[in-house]
């Protein structure tokens, strides 16, 4: 009997092939619930939904409708909502005195109202109760260089899941978030494939390895199953970074520098 | 599989069958671990040892040689320690300006030079990590106190808060070995140590309205706090996890609101 044996459970940003939410979702479905999967690209949802036997749903995170409507698909297919989580996200890395307010905006909308709304439409949703989950970051807290939008928005919104953990707690629902430190995921690869970079961050993890997505997805069944009387708590799912930090944009430029002089 | 098969468990704290720590050995041992418990006196433990198949011995958590040969005890009956959880603690209020120096140093022995001592001797009978294995998870028991506000604990809040801030520490150092360091901190918990507040309804009335969950932890609730930190699965070090209903995030009553 698995951990998660007859919940409905909700992940919206499993649409990128192998991403954080496509791990949460299949080992959701490993512990036993109905699973249903949410984001923009259908054909990459519609083969995960296949390999686990769940529902794909259309979802654009940055559209009130189109959260709304995503979130009563799921409860209608599944017949009951008892978890969702949010792992939608846009790592933008672009200096500060460079962000547009353009680029704000769109972090704004995705990393910050698109969860309020969320929210707004799963709390009704979740009529007996349930266990919701914000992935965040561990630079909600802890420093990184040219990543203030994001940054900002993940914090926000840590908060926003507080707020609404102590005024909707009497429905049965908890709210908590999680923060991974850099994950090797589909959003920063572009960054691992730099020679040295993903090195310059070991250091800063006191178990000596960065995070995996299946790190992530174990605490999300944790905070998922009724195992866990957690709410309005965010937990730092990433091997004690938040103790030590990222490193500077001086250390990893360095440790780019001296791979490229070794290779 | 069960979660914690192979794995050996010291648990120091579990003096009353219905403590967090009993709660955590039968936890613990459902899911295949081998337990080794302990409290001040072994006959203490020795009802909920025997029950489990544990091994009891005696341990007082200010007495170093006696957490030494705790964390050996474990190691000489099976081969290994992998996880090791203090819940012993010692209740103790006062406002602060009529705290005395006993009260003081009473609470900062137990709680800050006991949990220090306690991750201390469990980490260096724990086998440092290579190739996959060795490393472990050591969890100790932090307090609501530390959180939110709670009218005359100065010696035991100020107590369980340096613990955290060792907890870190130990993160922090230890990672390298492939050691995990965390602490729960419980909620105002039904327990064998609350009885006394459980009996007075205008005391629990005035605590559950603080608690956006609208119940009570359990001893239950703690232990599969101590499952999941205890687990392979956690990745997660020198974090403090809250399980008290949310009352973390509202504030404790005051005596004059027992009414």
């Amino acid at each position: 009997m698995g951990r998660l044996s007859g919940k409905a459970a909700l992940v919206v940003g499993a649409a990128g092939v192998e991403n954080m939410g496509q791990a949460i979702a299949r080992r959701f479905a490993d512990e036993g619930a109905r699973v249903a999967v949410a984001g923009r690209n259908m054909d990459v949802l519609e083969t995960l939904a296949a390999d686990i036997g769940g529902v794909a749903l259309p979802c654009d995170f940055s559209d009130r409708a189109s959260i709304f409507a995503m979130v009563e698909g799921a409860r209608t297919a599944l017949g009951g909502l008892d978890v969702a989580v949010n792992a939608t996200g846009w790592g933008l890395l672009k200096p500060f005195l460079e962000t547009t307010d353009e680029d704000f905006d769109r972090m704004y909308a995705l990393q910050l109202r698109g969860p309020f709304q969320f929210l707004q439409a799963l709390i009704p949703a979740m009529a007996t109760g349930g266990s919701v989950i914000q992935i965040s970051s561990a630079t909600a807290t802890i420093m990184f260089h040219d990543h203030d939008a994001y940054m900002a928005t993940k914090a926000g919104t840590d908060h926003m899941i507080r707020s609404v953990a102590n005024q909707f707690g009497d429905r049965g629902i908890r709210f908590n978030s999680v923060s991974p430190g850099v994950t090797e995921t589909p959003m920063t690869a572009d960054a691992a494939a730099v020679p040295g970079l993903m090195d310059a961050f070991r250091k800063g993890y006191p178990l000596g390895r960065h995070g995996t997505r299946e790190d992530v997805a174990a605490a999300c069944v944790w905070l998922a199953s009724d195992e866990s009387f957690m709410t309005g708590e965010n937990m730092q799912v990433n091997g004690g970074l938040s103790l030590r930090g990222n490193p500077s944009k001086a250390e990893i430029e360095a440790a780019v520098a001296a791979a490229v002089a070794t290779s | 599989m069960a979660r914690l098969d192979g794995k050996v468990a010291v648990i120091l704290g579990a003096s009353d069958s219905r403590s967090m720590g009993a709660a955590t050995a039968r936890r613990f041992a459902a899911e295949g671990a081998q337990l080794v418990l302990a409290a001040r006196r072994a006959d203490a433990v020795a009802a909920v040892a025997a029950e489990l198949g544990a091994i009891a011995i005696a341990c007082d958590i200010t007495d170093e040689p006696q957490l030494a040969a705790l964390a050996k005890a474990a190691v000489d009956s099976y081969g290994r320690l992998d996880i090791a959880v203090n819940y012993a603690g010692i209740g103790g209020s006062g406002a602060i300006l009529e705290t005395s120096a006993d009260l003081f140093r009473q609470q900062a022995e137990v709680h800050f030079v006991g949990t220090g001592l306690f991750i201390k001797h469990m980490a260096l009978a724990m086998t440092p990590a290579a190739n996959g294995t060795g490393g472990g998870s050591i969890i100790t028991a932090s307090s609501l106190t530390v959180l939110v506000q709670a009218p005359d604990h100065g010696a035991y809040a100020g107590s369980k808060g340096g613990a955290d801030v060792l907890v870190k520490v130990a993160a922090n150092e230890l990672g390298e070995r492939g050691i995990r360091v965390n602490s729960i901190a419980p909620g105002f918990t039904k327990s064998a140590m609350t009885d006394a507040y459980f009996a007075m309804p205008a005391v629990t009335n005035a605590f559950l309205k603080e608690m956006p969950l609208g119940r009570f932890p359990t001893v239950e609730d703690i232990a599969n706090t101590a499952l999941w930190l205890a687990s392979d699965e956690a990745f997660v070090t020198g974090q403090r996890i809250d399980v008290t209903a949310g009352q973390a995030l509202r504030r404790t009553p005051r005596p004059e609101e027992f009414v």
